[in-house]
């Protein structure tokens, strides 16, 4: 009796072991995609539309799968990639969702350097199932578009700023970096290991993450730099703004800025910046020692943007005359405040510096220069303009333009032209990588609000390639993605130093400190900021 | 309460060898305790969803900063695997968005505590000290008033719960094999899961198991490797393995996270979620060792060969005791008496723990944000002095038509009226939806902008956010908003509605609401700090003469501030709008101006009543009975203009209270 129960339950554990298999099996299943062979298909004379739009761009050959939506209704979905060299890569999909695998992506594009990826995309209509004849005649052929791989890479790794469109309460924000070659974002800092004060621009130096600052604003811990060196990390006991590194590593070049944060009663865009008063110091590394020119803080003008060139004999940096007298109210002319770039020289051994040189005027161009950068091979000056102001993320009018430096050595003019990336919004925070063949910019295309970054090929005669966007592992990430990706910077390598590391230094009452050499607009040496108001963070 | 002991204590010999009328007598008891606690938890879920009504702590009342956001799909869910405390925080997030629904929050919420009590009272049984039960209720008792003083807690004390579950677990697993080595492992097995499901709250299941071992096991050497581990385990799998911070990793989900106490709004009533977290390993320990040094005391007493505690009652004489006798041999009487005791501490506690004013300060902004201005009138009578309250009964007053008429009958200051003091500045949840319906959409897009990074993802916010945006015609935005929305649990429907009605009509000229804002948005350019109300209201009017808001606002704004002349200079205005007849505070308004200047009104359609003329001469006339002494005449002027805009121009100097 007691054998015979035991038999029966044994049985009824291993009907039930057999019937789990059975449905976890035919799930799995139904979850698959089925390969179906397309012998017959209606073709359309136009290219599929795809979101984001990859057709005609140039590509970095060591990014990560370049996923896309089809927007195209259909009942199932056939891409095909493929080039010259390698075997193509077919996706099925039932829905419109197309994503790539990994490997066999980064193996094409590795064998096609230089050349051109195809995609052909078929579409399988909605209509009513028959015969298997008509299941093939179903489908539709879109007109084959071309992606064009790059010869050259892009630095493995982008540092970016991710916060809110909004951000005074200083809730969430950080700084990420993301391996290119693959979706893995990992954070560097953020405000979370301070409580909750401002992370602010990060700035590396030769697009190396050996030697790197970040500000931080803190009612807690104080403002100051983190100076990342290595694997040393220290706390410099000064609010450093929009900041530069020498290209030899030596000195860092830093706006002081006393900003304003302003709204609009009625524009599109509700937020608007303006420097009530700004000027540029200079952190010497060695010495640990902040100083000043007077070519870089006049009392009479406004500096911020520091950039170096690419051999380090020249600060460029963006000036605008101080057109008003109460530095602490917005003036009405606050839409005419234009700034010019200039440039002075130099001399890293003798700690000299030369005379200012006007290299475009806010007058001639009728428009705000801001954000120089220049590639690191010294050629390209890129550079934002917009109708007024200090802060092109803020202003719809701000594009991208582009100067060759070469050139203008040979001729002596800084003849600049407007890139054709550009948008009807916001273009703003372009960096370039270390080999000066990609650069990386925020825009607010397509939405007017959110920032996200793009990337977008330089070749050898100064042509931007059209843009991708930071391809992420879901393609619809972006629909629904309220935060705002700034000030993307293209690094070489991983930012080693740990989020703990860096949260602990932050928090420690060790410090370097260094005396101001000026006081205008600066914050106490080594104490927190002149206004501890939130408004002073609105930096996007 | 009987579900929850465990099977090897009604296995015991000891109820197979009893008679049967004891046996008769354990089931009675359970049948009473059973009842006992489902009368409790009735009363306790009926009062959470009718009295505390959780739909309002899942409104916020941009109090309750911390309340968590939830979107369906992976994206969402992946992030809370990678680190400790990450799954819990997402069943938190998700168990909370049923509070939507105050009815489904409060069977949440009462699940909750009856399951924590269930775990206290098997922790004291597997103790063996069942005759301290009641303390088991203390547990549901302080959650009552955690929510009776509306703060949000819930993923802290989930994480308590999933912790005393594995406490419960590790006694049952462990009392059938009490072997060291045995009791290692499931130890060690159940912290890490427990760990990488509840962060950092598996330390108090580490001083929980050790306190067992302790006291129960007389295990000090368990005992102590146990709260070792409580150290290294969120070191190895939280800072090595899970790379979280170290703070993170020992902190997470704790009433002492940064989470929580960094923030003043968070961390109200925070002392009652570290009794909650006490409550367990106290008891366990007090009673546990105290047990242990009764049971050594009176051994040492008791002579040998001797059975005591069978004589007691033989020994109890005197009448007291003879009533306690009599108590404790009556079932029916203890059930009542510990019934009611236990109501009666419930009940205290959530009567003097409750706080009116705050109730009606959330039930507010709730009928504000839901445009339920009759209830908001309502509720508002409770608390009509706060400056938030005040500000959403003009709202409320406008809406039904009754700004002009009954606002003097409401407390006022000028600075109510667009929280427009200093002090209010960050206030941005209270402000959105004046600016909103008004027209000033900037404004109104930049305070719900700084709500998203304050308070997260809201439903609430990223439906006006993208309502804001479709009205501004920012398309790309407005998508992105509604896609967010879309992953929400409840107002997936109203996004998905909209992004299949921008696809057909992506100017929604369909959409009268929409129109309906357009046509009253500002297109007057400056840049401002803040609002410049008046400015901006007379901007409005220019926009839109028909926007019937901005024009009462500025109104109650001139009669708020008594600027009577630029008052009556407005009232022209009144032609625009079909005003029925002049309403009562702009007639007194009016006759005051009229009086003081001599001038008369230029209004030929709306004049002042005969019937207000004679209040404003009776006024007068009691003001200049007491020689016109304003102090004097106050309290005789009060009782019958009190509720008149004679009597606030009167009294209320600018920027104090009516």
């Amino acid at each position: 009796m007691k054998a015979k129960l035991h038999q029966t339950r044994k049985a009824k554990v291993l009907y039930a072991i057999i019937a789990c298999t059975l449905v976890t099996v035919s799930l799995l299943n139904v979850g698959r995609d089925r390969k179906v062979t397309i012998t017959q298909y209606t073709s359309i004379d136009r290219p599929a539309k795809i979101r984001p739009d990859y057709a005609g761009t140039v590509v970095p050959p060591n990014i990560a799968p370049l996923t896309f939506m089809i927007e195209q209704e259909g009942s199932g979905y056939f891409v095909k990639i493929y080039s010259e060299k390698g075997k193509p890569i077919e996706i099925f999909s039932k829905t419109p969702k197309i994503v790539i695998p990994d490997r066999a992506w980064h193996r094409l594009l590795d064998l096609n350097r230089g050349q051109q990826l195809s995609l052909d995309i078929f579409v399988k209509s909605t209509a009513v199932k028959s015969s298997s004849n008509a299941e093939n005649k179903r489908w539709s052929r879109f007109k084959t578009f071309t992606i064009e791989v790059a010869n050259d890479d892009i630095d493995p790794f982008l540092v970016y700023r991710k916060i809110r469109p909004g951000h005074r309460t200083w809730r969430d924000m950080g700084i990420y970096q993301r391996n290119l070659n693959s979706f893995d974002e990992s954070l560097v800092l953020n405000n979370g290991y301070f409580k909750r004060g401002c992370v602010n621009c990060h700035a590396f130096c030769g697009n190396r993450a050996e030697k790197m600052l970040i500000g931080i604003r803190s009612a807690d811990y104080g403002s100051s730099a983190l100076l990342v060196e290595g694997n040393k990390v220290h706390k410099i006991g000064t609010k450093f703004g929009y900041t530069s590194w020498h290209p030899s590593g030596q000195i860092a070049v830093f706006s002081v800025n006393k900003v304003r944060q302003i709204f609009h009663s009625a524009a599109s865009e509700v937020r608007d910046v303006m420097d009530f008063d700004s000027l540029m110091a200079y952190y010497l590394v060695d010495s640990k020692t902040v100083k000043t020119t007077p070519n870089l803080s006049r009392k009479d003008r406004l500096e911020t943007y520091p950039a170096w060139s690419g051999d380090g004999r020249y600060l460029y940096f963006c000036s605008a005359p101080v057109t008003w007298s109460d530095k602490t109210i917005v003036p009405e002319s606050y839409d005419q405040i234009r700034y010019d770039l200039v440039r002075t020289g130099y001399d890293i051994d003798r700690d000299q510096w030369g005379p200012l040189e006007s290299v475009l005027s806010a007058e001639e161009t009728g428009l705000s220069i801001l954000l120089p950068r220049i590639s690191p091979d010294g050629r390209w000056l890129l550079f934002c303009m917009c109708n007024y102001g200090c802060f092109p993320v803020y202003q719809h009018s701000s594009d991208l333009y582009m100067i060759d430096l070469e050139a203008a050595k040979q001729t002596g003019q800084y003849k600049y032209s407007r890139l054709d990336i550009n948008s009807s919004e916001s273009e703003s925070w372009h960096s370039f990588s270390s080999n000066s063949r990609w650069i990386v910019f925020s825009s607010k295309r397509g939405s007017g609000v959110f920032t996200r970054i793009y990337i977008a090929y330089v070749d050898e005669s100064g042509k931007v390639h059209k843009p991708i966007r930071l391809p992420q592992k879901d393609p619809t990430h972006y629909d629904s993605c309220l935060w705002t990706y700034s000030v993307p910077e293209l690094i070489t390598g991983p930012v080693r130093a740990t989020k703990e590391k860096l949260g602990r230094v932050v928090r420690s009452s060790e410090r370097i400190s260094v005396k101001m050499p000026i006081t205008m607009a600066t914050p106490r040496v080594g104490g927190p900021p002149e206004h501890q108001e939130p408004w002073q963070t609105e930096r996007e | 309460m009987s579900n929850s002991r465990p099977k090897s204590s009604r296995r015991t010999p000891v109820s197979q060898s009893c008679p049967q009328d004891t046996i008769k007598q354990h089931s009675s008891q359970d049948l009473a305790r059973l009842l006992q606690s489902s009368l409790f938890f009735i009363l306790f879920y009926l009062y959470l969803w009718l009295y505390v009504d959780l739909r309002l702590i899942y409104h916020g009342a941009g109090i309750i900063t911390n309340f968590p956001v939830f979107y369906k799909g992976w994206s969402f869910f992946v992030p809370f695997l990678s680190y400790p405390g990450g799954p819990l925080e997402y069943l938190s997030a998700f168990l909370s968005q049923l509070f939507y629904y105050s009815w489904i929050g409060a069977l949440v919420v009462t699940v909750q505590a009856w399951l924590l009590s269930a775990c206290i009272y098997y922790l004291l049984k597997a103790g063996n000290l069942p005759r301290i039960r009641w303390i088991c209720f203390i547990l549901p008792i302080l959650l009552l008033v955690l929510y009776t003083r509306y703060t949000y807690y819930f993923a802290t004390t989930l994480a308590l719960l999933f912790t005393l579950l594995v406490a419960c677990l590790y006694s049952k697993m462990t009392s059938s094999q009490p072997v060291t080595s045995s009791c290692l492992l499931t130890f060690l097995l159940l912290s890490l899961i427990l760990y990488y499901l509840a962060g950092g709250a598996f330390l108090l299941f580490a001083v929980v198991c050790a306190i067992h071992e302790l006291t129960f096991r007389s295990r000090w050497k368990t005992s102590l490797c146990y709260l070792l581990s409580a150290a290294v385990i969120p070191y190895v799998v939280g800072l090595l393995v899970l790379g979280v911070g170290s703070i993170d990793a020992y902190s997470n989900l704790m009433p002492f996270s940064w989470k929580i106490l960094d923030y003043e709004a968070r961390r109200r009533l925070v002392a009652i979620v570290y009794l909650l977290y006490l409550l367990a390993p106290v008891t366990l320990l007090v009673f546990g060792l105290g047990r242990r040094f009764g049971a050594r005391l009176h051994f040492a007493k008791r002579p040998t060969g001797r059975k005591s505690g069978k004589k007691h009652p033989n020994r109890i004489s005197n009448s007291p005791a003879e009533v306690f006798s009599w108590y404790s041999c009556s079932p029916k009487l203890r059930f009542f008496v510990n019934s009611l005791l236990l109501l009666a501490i419930a009940g205290g506690a959530g009567f003097f723990c409750r706080d009116e004013n705050l109730r009606t300060r959330f039930k507010v902004d709730y009928y504000a944000y839901h445009k339920m201005w009759p209830e908001l009138l309502a509720s508002a009578q409770h608390n009509p002095d706060n400056p938030f309250i005040a500000h959403a009964v003009n709202r409320a007053l406008y809406h039904v038509g009754r700004l002009g008429y009954d606002m003097f009958s409401w407390p006022q200051h000028p600075d109510y009226l667009f929280l427009s003091d200093e002090k209010y500045k960050w206030m941005y949840w209270q402000i959105f939806d004046v600016f909103l319906y008004l027209g000033v959409v900037n404004m109104a897009e930049n305070a719900l902008t700084e709500c998203l990074e304050g308070l997260g993802g809201r439903p609430m916010i990223l439906q006006r956010l993208a309502l804001i945006n479709m009205v501004k015609g920012n398309l790309g935005s407005a998508k992105i908003y509604l896609g967010a929305l879309g992953k929400t649990l409840f107002h997936a429907e109203w996004a998905n509605n909209y992004l299949d009605h921008l696809k057909t009509d992506p100017e929604l000229s369909g959409d009268k609401y929409v129109q309906h804002l357009r046509s009253l948005c500002l297109d007057k350019d400056c840049p401002i700090y803040s609002l410049f109300t008046e400015k901006t209201l007379l901007w409005l009017l220019e926009r839109n003469s028909q926007n019937r808001m901005a024009f009462e606002y500025l109104m109650a704004r001139y009669l708020l501030r008594k600027h009577l002349g630029k008052f009556v200079q407005n009232l022209e205005r009144l032609e625009d709008f079909d005003y029925p007849e002049l309403p009562t505070h702009y007639e007194e308004a009016a006759l005051i101006y009229m009086y003081q200047t001599g001038e008369p009104l230029g209004l030929s359609r709306y004049l002042p009543s005969l019937q207000k003329r004679q209040q404003i001469e009776e006024f007068s006339r009691i003001l200049t009975g007491f020689g016109g002494d304003k102090k004097a005449a106050s309290r005789e002027l009060s009782k019958r203009f009190r509720n008149t805009y004679f009597f606030y121009c009167m009294y209320a100097p600018s920027g104090s209270n009516k």
